[in-house]
């Protein structure tokens, strides 16, 4: 029974490490494919978004070092989008009325003048 | 109708005449007759007027149809005329809002300071302050461009489009013309000048521009005056700059040509593959660098529109271009409406990686050969080669794309465009693949497929 524990930790330990490894190398293949030339195809595109991913990681672990250090700038505020689409939207309807408006005001103008 | 007719046949002949004159009538070589009489057919356009500089601009786009020196020649078309008299522009501005430019506006220049086929450009100044769709307020005082209608302009365009409609379905009728639709393609022209005619379409697409790039201080778009704009009138912010074709003049001024570049490359990008709508007559002179270093964007008549998924398979063809996979780029050109038939798609592949094969590599200056323009339009000859139709927007995507190459190479002549393009694609189409309508479609093929790997 403590050999099939064992035994079971060793694959899951082995599978983390070959994955892992398996990873690295997308990622350094990415980097280096970065600085000197896609060999092209979808391998290329994956080891391309693995070298971003690391990247990616690489500002987290900052953020989170920064973070644990209290070095972190508070998080900004961002507005909701959908609140701020609506905005635009009303925004963008008073300004085809003032147009309107506009257009109105030149037709009584005529109409006046006639 | 007639007279017109017979007006644009002999504009095209003395032309052409002129041209056959100057390349001894063939005997200088056929090389030189293709040059001479390419720049005769720009000339008799400039010429024609303005449906004709708008015709050009469409045979611009389609090399897979027209000859190379013709597309280079259309290319090259100035749309600038001789500007009209002031009483004539006053004339449509009192037509529009039955005022004087006086009532409207504090020191309206009655010399334009641009002039084009369709609309002519003058200066004045704010009589009280606006709070525009977007962004801060403009203060009373606060100089504007008014862009102005042409009269004419609109009723000569559809009058030769109705002549080139006419003679088009001659064509056709005739069997002169078998690989495109010249009547379509006509009636599509139509429908973008017609757009183009109305100011108001202009108007709202620079406010939804200044929305879509709010969060970003470097672009910028001109604020719009709603109350003092009309279908043939637009008022808006006048943006203090240099065109990018006065680029030397800014040499000296500290601006950031590289950030700039890149920057430009990547709003355009986000236009296209993020919101879907683009700026589609990009070029030098309606992108304007200013002394607070931010890039401006003007001139929005022609606008390219997008649905989701266009969107996607764009992306995706853009990231077959940058990561040099011609079966992903054949693949998703498929979705887009580029049919190449099972027998052809061998050859077809094999010169499209040829074309890939010549781009530049990420960290790698472009030259004339590595550039996007030269892929694209490599492209969409190959497919004019193998008879392959090229569905409407295909094309004026391309030249879209070979312009903010353009644009950038402008403001920076090294600039790394595939190395700019590349993150951008990559982490819009991780975006894209993280949807779950996406995973949820692409999953269980990728159980199979990983399970494939471990049973092997």
């Amino acid at each position: 029974m403590t050999d099939d524990v064992m035994r079971f930790f060793a694959a899951w330990l082995l599978t983390h490490e070959t994955a892992d490894e398996g990873v690295k190398a997308a990622i350094r293949r990415g980097q280096e494919a970065g600085l000197e030339g896609m060999g092209g195809g979808p391998d290329a595109f994956v080891d391309g978004l693995a070298a971003m991913i690391e990247e990616e990681k690489e500002k987290l672990k900052a953020e989170l070092i920064a973070r644990a250090k209290g070095e972190a700038p508070a998080s900004e505020e961002r507005p909701d989008p959908a609140i701020e689409e609506l905005r635009f939207e009303v925004s963008a309807l008073r300004g085809r009325l003032e147009s309107i408006e506009t257009k109105l005001d030149a037709i009584v103008r005529r109409l006046g003048g006639e | 109708m007639a007279s017109r007719g017979t007006h644009i046949a002999g504009v095209v002949a003395r032309r052409l005449a002129a041209a056959a004159l100057r390349s001894a009538f063939g005997l200088r070589g056929r090389g030189v007759w293709r040059r001479e009489s390419a720049t005769a057919w720009r000339l008799a356009f400039e010429e024609l007027g303005p449906a004709f500089i708008k015709l050009g601009q469409l045979i611009s786009v389609r090399p897979d149809e027209f000859s190379d020196e013709l597309v280079a020649e259309m290319q090259s078309m100035q749309d600038a005329v001789p500007a009209l008299p002031a009483p004539e522009i006053r004339a449509v501005i009192r037509s529009e809002f039955g005022r004087e430019p006086e009532d409207l506006w504090d020191g309206f220049e009655d010399e334009p300071i641009a002039s084009a086929s369709i609309a002519q450009v003058h200066r004045a100044r704010l009589k009280r302050a606006y709070r525009p769709v977007w962004g801060e307020e403009l203060p009373a005082g606060a100089r504007v461009a008014v862009k102005v209608i042409r009269p004419g302009a609109a009723e000569a365009i559809r009058a030769d489009v109705a002549v080139a409609r006419r003679l088009a379905e001659r064509a056709v009728r005739l069997g002169l013309v078998k690989r495109f639709d010249p009547v379509a393609l006509l009636d599509e022209f139509a429908e973008s000048v017609e757009r183009e005619l109305d100011m108001r379409v202009e108007g709202r697409f620079a406010d939804r521009f200044a929305f879509d790039f709010r969060d970003d201080p470097v672009v910028q778009a001109p604020r719009i005056v709603w109350p003092l704009t009309g279908r043939r009138v637009l008022t808006m912010e006048f943006i203090e700059g240099w065109r990018l074709t006065e680029v030397d003049a800014v040499l000296a001024e500290g601006v950031d040509f590289y950030g700039l570049a890149v920057h430009g490359a990547e709003a355009f990008m986000r236009q296209v593959f993020v919101y879907g709508r683009y700026h589609a007559d990009l070029h030098p002179a309606n992108v304007f660098v200013t002394p607070e270093n931010r890039i401006a964007y003007l001139d929005f008549g022609i606008v390219g529109y997008l649905t989701p998924e266009e969107r996607y398979n764009i992306t995706q063809v853009m990231a077959a271009l940058v990561y040099r996979d011609p079966d992903r780029a054949l693949a998703y050109s498929e979705k887009l409406g580029v049919h190449v038939p099972p027998e052809k798609v061998p050859a077809v592949r094999a010169e499209l990686g040829k074309l890939l094969d010549a781009l530049a590599r990420p960290g790698e200056a472009a030259d004339e050969q590595s550039s996007f323009a030269h892929f694209g339009y490599g492209f969409l000859r190959l497919l004019g080669r193998h008879g392959i139709e090229i569905p409407s927007g295909y094309g004026m995507l391309i030249k879209s794309l070979a312009t903010v190459e353009g644009c950038s190479r402008m403001l920076y002549p090294d600039i790394d465009i595939i190395g700019t393009t590349q993150p951008f694609t990559t982490r819009v189409l991780a975006r894209a693949l993280a949807d779950p309508a996406v995973l949820r479609e692409r999953l269980p093929e990728a159980v199979r497929a990983a399970l494939r790997v471990l049973v092997a």
